[in-house]
């Protein structure tokens, strides 16, 4: 089986070669491959490269056309600043206030910002790799794109005292979500992660995510889908059990669970999902391979069928390489 | 409790700071104890926030509201000042190479409403500016609240770096979703707190 038929049968639940594997190796490519980050998130063919380069090391299912989740909010206007060796941070946020996203225009994914290096890195990586491994994209769900519009603080509190400004703000969010992800998945994307960090519980009520958050991604994930996505993956860090049972109503087929998430309870709550995760991402910085390997049995015992072994966030940029290739190493022991 | 009290408390649980800031003048205008039941409200409340906290049903949202409105209420209470200070001084910060800052603002709201003195310094914060505000400021405790893992060679210097300035005996907390991640040992910390009323609860008991 190649890459991407063996994460589209665990996503069916059908049967696999092996078990599909993931690390989520975004910067830490760069990292690897001796380039400055600065140079990764700004120049196509500089990630196309790196990743391709880190799936040939390590030997997983899947690249990411990825660059940061700053890529929404510099389009829109917010003005970023680029540390020496390190993910961009925003310096000045693109509204002061939520109804100022009114005065907002969804950008153009081809012209604005970076968003055509998140194009062109899709485009490059799928010319480059077919369908021999999964080639994800990535948009930010609409409560992380709200936050890294407004500012977190901002936009919780909006969220709280503005109700219903907020609300167009998220509808403003989805639909940029919705534009950016449908482009990526024409310049030759799979499949777009939609990652939304600031949904998590640990940061707002379940409810919240019910009744505000859930119809947006809804609406974002159909929308995918409609544009030929086989699949769609929500990406939502943190202690999500509480509003897991509100996935599949999103029309969401791949859910990531953290390190602080047990799969056994994840699968009995969400029976019908495939998920992804979920070893603790800081343990591939302070750990020794055989824990990783260690770290994976555990995961792999609970985990049953439908599921995919991935860190259960991203890989930290200063990850051990050893320890990034164990896991990977994990299911092809497993297998073999 | 008292009913005026109740309602106070049930207010600064549902993040309603006007509601909450009304019951406190209501109560600090018509009974000569006013003062003491509003401290006593906003324990009340952060205690029952703290105690949501340990059966992990938190969230960031409903502490930033009750804390806001905790801090209006404290500010009616003591116009002068934070609510007393008499729990001693701590310095905050979220290290160099992390600008996300929400977990430490909640932390030091936390912290406030509890009665501790906060000086924060920030994101993005050198260790060493961190140590230098620790001894200015004779603080008992030093507090490293860091999102991503950059930060986490940072925060194993900072006992060093306190202990080079003669401050051994201060406390090294850390927090946040990168350092939770860790053993305090590892990070050479004395404790790695789940969340700020965790972090408030090892400050209490910490010998002073």
């Amino acid at each position: 089986m190649t890459g991407l038929e063996r994460i589209l049968a665990a996503v069916r639940f059908q049967p696999t070669d092996r078990v599909p594997v993931i690390p989520q190796v975004f910067g830490h490519a760069a990292r690897i491959a001796g380039v400055p980050l600065a140079q990764y998130l700004t120049e196509a063919a500089v990630l196309a490269r790196c990743q391709i380069s880190a799936l040939q090391r390590y030997g997983h299912d899947a690249v990411f056309a990825l660059l940061d989740v700053n890529v929404e909010t510099e389009a829109l206007g917010s003005l970023l600043r680029f540390p020496e060796d390190g993910y961009p941070s925003v310096e000045h946020y693109a509204i002061e206030y939520p109804a100022a996203a009114a005065e907002l225009a969804i950008p153009n994914p081809h012209k604005a910002g970076r968003m055509p290096v998140a194009l062109e890195a899709a485009r490059l990586l799928r010319r480059e790799l077919q369908d021999s491994v999964l080639v994800a994209g990535c948009v930010l769900g609409p409560m992380t794109l709200a936050c890294q519009l407004l500012g977190a603080e901002r936009a919780l509190y909006a969220a709280a005292d503005e109700p219903e400004a907020f609300e167009r703000l998220l509808d403003f969010a989805a639909d940029v979500a919705v534009s950016f992800g449908q482009a990526q998945l024409d310049a030759g994307a799979h499949i777009c992660v939609v990652f939304d960090p600031s949904a998590s519980p640990a940061v707002v009520p379940p409810i919240l995510f019910r009744e505000l958050l859930a119809p947006r991604l809804g609406r974002l994930c159909e929308a995918l889908k409609h544009k030929g996505s086989p699949a769609t993956w929500l990406h939502i860090a943190g202690p999500v059990e509480p509003i897991l049972p509100f996935y599949p109503g999103c029309h969401v087929d791949i859910a990531n669970i953290d390190y602080c998430v047990d799969p056994r309870q994840a699968r009995a709550t969400v029976p019908q999902l495939c998920l992804d995760g979920n070893v603790r991402p800081l343990a591939f910085v302070d750990s020794e391979p055989q824990d990783i390997r260690a770290a994976c049995s555990r995961v792999l015992d609970g985990a049953g069928t439908g599921f995919i072994l991935s860190s259960g966030c991203e890989i930290p940029l200063e990850a051990r390489p050893d320890c990034v290739q164990a896991l990977v190493d994990s299911v092809k022991r497993q297998s073999g | 409790m008292d009913a005026a009290l109740s309602t106070l408390v049930t207010n600064l649980l549902d993040g309603d700071s006007q509601s909450a800031l009304t019951e406190a003048r209501r109560i600090r205008a018509s009974r000569p104890d006013g003062q003491r039941l509003l401290v006593q409200g906003l324990e009340a409340a952060m205690d029952s926030m703290s105690a949501k906290c340990t059966t992990e049903q938190f969230n960031l949202l409903e502490i930033m509201l009750t804390g806001r409105a905790a801090m209006a209420v404290a500010r009616e209470a003591f116009p002068e000042g934070s609510v007393s200070e008499t729990r001693g001084t701590v310095v905050i910060a979220t290290p160099q190479g992390d600008v996300h800052d929400l977990g430490k603002n909640i932390t030091r709201m936390v912290l406030s409403s509890k009665g501790f003195r906060v000086v924060d310094c920030g994101k993005d914060c050198p260790v060493a500016e961190m140590v230098a505000a620790a001894a200015r400021e004779h603080a008992f405790a030093v507090l490293a609240s860091g999102l991503i893992s950059s930060v986490v060679p940072l925060v194993r210097q900072l006992r060093g770096l306190l202990r080079e300035r003669g401050l051994a005996q201060l406390a090294v907390v850390a927090g946040g979703a990168a350092l939770k991640q860790c053993a305090a040992e590892a990070l050479n910390v004395d404790y790695v707190a789940r969340d700020a009323f965790d972090c408030v609860q090892f400050l209490e008991r910490w010998p002073r």
